[in-house]
């Protein structure tokens, strides 16, 4: 049965590869590609929440985001379901969270010799634009620590049987009985979600007028 | 399954790379500007196009002041390259880019005295490469590059045409761009 729609896939394995691209590109002084690489990666945040209030059922974060009582459940082996299952839940909020503050850091940075800047370093001051080039390189830190987290629950569950790549991969997995199946969100919501995401984007780039000066 | 360890396996490694915290100077050296590193100075100024080469080594104390005045002498340069970025906004302000500018050809020529033989990281922590002193033709010739093309800035600058500076401007940054991409270490966090 279907567990994962196209475009949650599609967002997962193109965020991993962004990533990756990302760190590689700045360390060999690509810094141009590295920024378009993070322009994609805000594409792919904001198509990714608003695909998660409009998007199949396993995408919304009505759906995943846990309580302190779906957690517990989950912890004494009382949780059934397709999708999220809460804790790894967290690790997707803390996953996407991390990687928006990343976002965020790199668009008002500025590299040390004034070559580049982020879409938005203008509106901070040129401080402002050095101290958040400093902790962008360190928060990288942050989400390397979340990947390796992500990476060893991933191999957790492998041991146990589970095969949760594969799935991220097909989209397909085997669901117990009487588990409701996935809801498919619709096509052109899809194709909404990401014009949308792709215009906030632009915005961005252009230095979110007419708040640039 | 094989990209995911891909990307761990890159991962891992830029956590390697990534050390301990440390912000803002790269170079800790405690130099001083002394007679002595002042005469130091004055011979690698003497010695003309060879100015990589001393006829007589640094002392260590000579060796440290030029460092700090190197590490402190490219933060200038850089602080100036990202207030002349700045003043080229949309509405580009155009007085202070002509004083940044004409700043930065003077940093630009005295970086001829910040590369003598003997101040690599060997002798304290910096990022410059030892590179410099294998290719010192190659990196004499790019600090050149990077001299004219800050005269030709500062021109376009006294001028009113932005496209021009704009254009400068690019050029002035690839000059930066091309000596730092091959002779400057990575920035350590």
């Amino acid at each position: 049965m279907r567990v994962w729609d196209v475009p949650v896939r599609l967002v997962h394995w193109l965020l991993a590869l962004l990533i990756g691209f990302s760190w590689w590109s700045v360390h060999h002084h690509h810094t141009d590609w590295h920024i378009w690489s993070g322009c994609a990666v805000l594409t792919l945040l904001v198509f990714r929440i608003l695909w998660g209030f409009v998007g199949s059922s396993t995408a919304r974060f009505s759906s995943f985001v846990p309580g302190p009582r779906s957690l517990r459940n989950y912890w004494s082996g009382r949780w059934s379901g397709i999708g999220h299952n809460p804790l790894g839940a967290l690790s997707v909020l803390a996953l996407l969270g991390a990687v928006v503050i990343q976002v965020g850091l790199g668009l008002i940075s500025q590299d040390e010799d004034g070559i580049y800047m982020g879409p938005l370093a203008r509106l901070v001051s040129s401080d402002t634009s050095d101290r958040a080039r400093d902790i962008h390189a360190l928060w990288f830190n942050v989400i390397l620590a979340l990947i390796v987290l992500h990476l060893a629950a991933i191999i957790f569950y492998r041991l146990r049987g589970r095969k949760l790549t594969l799935a991220m991969i097909t989209g397909r997995a085997a669901i117990g009985p009487g588990i409701e199946p996935m809801r498919s969100g619709r096509w052109w919501v899809a194709l909404i979600c990401f014009g949308t995401a792709i215009g906030i984007t632009r915005w961005v780039i252009a230095g979110i007028p007419p708040f640039s000066p | 399954m094989r990209f995911v360890s891909y990307v761990a396996a890159c991962a891992l490694i830029a956590a390697g790379t990534c050390g301990g915290w440390k912000l803002g100077h790269a170079n800790g050296v405690q130099g001083r500007i002394d007679k002595d590193s002042l005469s130091a100075t004055a011979k690698s100024q003497t010695a003309g196009n060879s100015m990589l080469m001393l006829a007589v080594p640094l002392s260590r104390d000579q060796a440290l002041a030029v460092m700090k005045a190197r590490h402190d002498g490219m933060g200038s340069i850089g602080d100036a390259g990202k207030a002349i970025h700045r003043s080229l906004g949309p509405t580009p302000d155009l007085p202070a880019l002509r004083a940044n500018s004409q700043k930065l050809v003077l940093l630009s020529r005295a970086a001829s005295r910040w590369f003598p033989a003997g101040t690599g990281p060997d002798v304290a922590k910096t990022r410059a490469k030892p590179e410099i002193w294998q290719n010192a033709e190659d990196f004499a010739a790019k600090l050149r590059n990077f001299q004219a093309a800050a005269q030709a800035f500062d021109s376009a600058a006294r001028g009113n045409d932005v496209a021009a500076m704009n254009a400068r401007f690019a050029d002035l940054n690839g000059t930066c761009k091309a000596c730092h991409d091959k002779y400057r270490a990575e920035e350590k966090h």
